[in-house]
């Protein structure tokens, strides 16, 4: 971890409630009681099943919400406090979510990138270099993809560039609302790969939501485990695991070497509970075999 | 414009349990078409006053919140004002001398234009109330089932009954479901750095026009997909179907029926007879 524990969070949500449409006959509750901080450099993976309220949080992060004051601030300022400069906020905060058409803007690949940092006043020259930067990173080629439509691409490329479009941005905190829906074990793999280079290379702050905990257990290093609206678990990435009852019992999706574990220590009731790659598998069990 | 489904309720299904909610959905349906005549054959400001109690008594009655409808109405009555605006304006209408407030070429304020562009106005706020809340208070299927009952005879002259059904009750649930798209991708484009929570009415509204294509793409991708789900699940129309739910009218919804056709009359005839 690249933080250490006296630092102030750079984004926290204090008690934090919502129910959209409040006040009419349609109002849902989404959140009930969320509380949790996230410190700089952090890589924190916000898990749990469908309806537990993880989608709202990451809008409550950009004040993409009808908030009230007192329950989001970002660097220790209350978002939702009147005057508050959101769209400031928003150039901190890139969110890439769960349906990529919805943040393409423009209708070419090389514009769409382009937006956020035109909209942000960068000259030409910089924007350009940002744009290429950003799709070769994806591996989409800037010449070749530069001119393309964006809705005569395939889904897995689309939520590429909209990743590329928030990259771009080179914002300090970088959301992403499940980043692996969609795509191919080798696009998973790929956008695995570039997140952990990201993420060192910039300083990155990561958030990623998931109901599944095998993609998010190789990016993070902290687990916020939503359900139904509140924080149910929140600690460190093999604290949580080590409760994998209670994570399957939340439908949560939990990694294969978890499972493998788990069906093992029938055989080796000492076998930790916290394993996450295949390799400290193969160790604890070449140990045990030993020993037999 | 975060919350957009809060100032546009149009198609919208709120289930309250009211005695409305619980009619049989063909009276509701008659009832609905009995107010739209009406609606045409008012034609003065007594005479929609003489509605105004009953439509509060619904209001009442439905246990739908008034604020709600309201609220959920701004967008509507707001592009309603702004129609009006121009219709007084360039009233084409025969204006005695007497009557105009104000003339610069061919705009002018006329008291004759005034008064029909209340009355215009009126009449199709009672037209927009009157289907609101058929729908708030109307389920999916029940509107499907009371429309299709009702025109079932049409049938046998080969009218396409359950197909126009169809295509209409799809058309009016879409709004929702239109409006919630353009909420997401009008959060999607905020956290891009498009504003859409800032700025004045003109500036938001150019910003929407952003939102153009891709909900034109999101709507016909959406229409593809019900048109399959539809096909793969050998959907027919409505003659080879058997119902879950049958519509049952009770005695009450038939005196209720008879009090909105009585009290249209009223509305309609009274103005007149008072005056005369």
């Amino acid at each position: 971890m690249t933080h250490d524990a006296g630092e102030p969070p750079i984004i926290e949500l204090r008690d934090f409630r919502y129910t959209y449409l409040e006040g009419t006959p349609r109002a849902s509750e989404a959140i009930r009681d969320v509380s949790f901080g996230i410190r700089h450099g952090e890589r924190v993976g916000i898990v749990g099943p469908t309806q537990s309220g993880k989608s709202t949080v990451v809008d409550a992060f950009a004040h993409l919400l009808r908030l009230k004051p007192g329950q989001v601030f970002y660097k220790g300022e209350d978002v939702a406090a009147p005057g508050y400069d959101r769209s400031a906020l928003r150039r901190e905060i890139g969110i890439v979510f769960q349906q990529p058409d919805s943040q393409l803007i423009e209708d070419v690949v090389g514009a769409d990138v382009a937006f956020g940092p035109t909209a942000a006043g960068l000259p030409a020259g910089e924007t350009r270099r940002r744009v290429e930067e950003s799709l070769n990173a994806l591996n989409l080629s800037y010449p070749e993809y530069r001119l393309r439509y964006v809705h005569a691409l395939s889904g897995g490329q689309r939520r590429r560039v909209a990743i590329a479009g928030v990259l771009a941005m080179h914002t300090p905190v970088l959301v992403l609302d499940e980043p692996m829906a969609g795509l191919d074990p080798r696009g998973r793999r790929e956008l695995l790969e570039l997140l952990i280079r990201l993420q060192s290379d910039r300083d990155l702050t990561l958030v990623v939501c998931s109901a599944s905990l095998s993609d998010a257990s190789l990016l993070c290093d902290r687990f916020v485990v939503l359900d139904g609206g509140r924080t149910v678990m929140d600690g460190p990435v093999r604290e949580v695991l080590r409760e994998a009852d209670r994570l399957a019992e939340l439908d949560i999706t939990l990694p294969e070497t978890v499972n493998v574990v788990r069906e093992l220590q029938e055989l080796f009731p000492d076998l930790p509970a916290d394993i996450l790659a295949e390799d400290e598998l193969e160790v604890e069990l070449l140990k045990r075999l030993g020993a037999a | 414009m975060l919350e957009l489904q809060r100032n546009v309720i149009f198609g919208q299904f709120v289930d309250t349990g009211s005695p409305i909610h619980k009619m049989d959905a063909r009276i509701k349906l008659i009832a609905t078409f009995v107010f739209i005549v009406a609606s045409f054959l008012i034609d003065s400001f007594l005479g929609f006053a003489l509605v105004l109690p009953l439509l509060a008594l619904i209001q009442l009655i439905s246990r739908v919140p008034a604020g709600y409808v309201l609220r959920g109405s701004r967008f509507f009555l707001g592009f309603l004002v702004f129609i009006l605006f121009f219709q007084v304006l360039f009233y084409p209408g025969e204006v005695p001398e007497s009557s105009y407030l104000w003339r610069w070429g061919f705009l002018s304020i006329s008291t004759t234009g005034l008064y029909t562009a209340g009355i215009l106005g009126l009449r199709v706020i009672f037209l927009y109330y009157v289907t609101t809340m058929l729908m708030l208070t109307t389920s999916l299927v029940d509107l499907t089932n009371g429309l299709e009952l009702i025109f079932g005879p049409l049938q046998r002259i080969r009218v396409p009954v359950n197909e126009l059904v169809l295509v209409f009750v799809i058309a009016i649930k879409f709004v929702p479901i239109f409006i919630g798209e353009v909420e997401r991708l009008a959060r999607a484009q905020t956290a891009r750095g498009v504003p859409f929570d800032e700025g004045g009415a003109f500036k938001r509204a150019r910003r929407l026009g952003r939102l153009l294509v891709p909900i034109f793409i999101s709507g016909f991708a959406r229409a593809d997909l019900l048109t399959t789900a539809m096909n793969t699940r050998s959907y027919r129309g409505g003659r080879y179907r058997t119902k879950l739910r049958q519509l049952h009218s009770t005695a009450t919804d038939w005196l209720m029926l008879l009090l909105v056709v009585a009290w249209m009359l009223a509305a309609w005839q009274l103005p007149d007879r008072l005056l005369s």
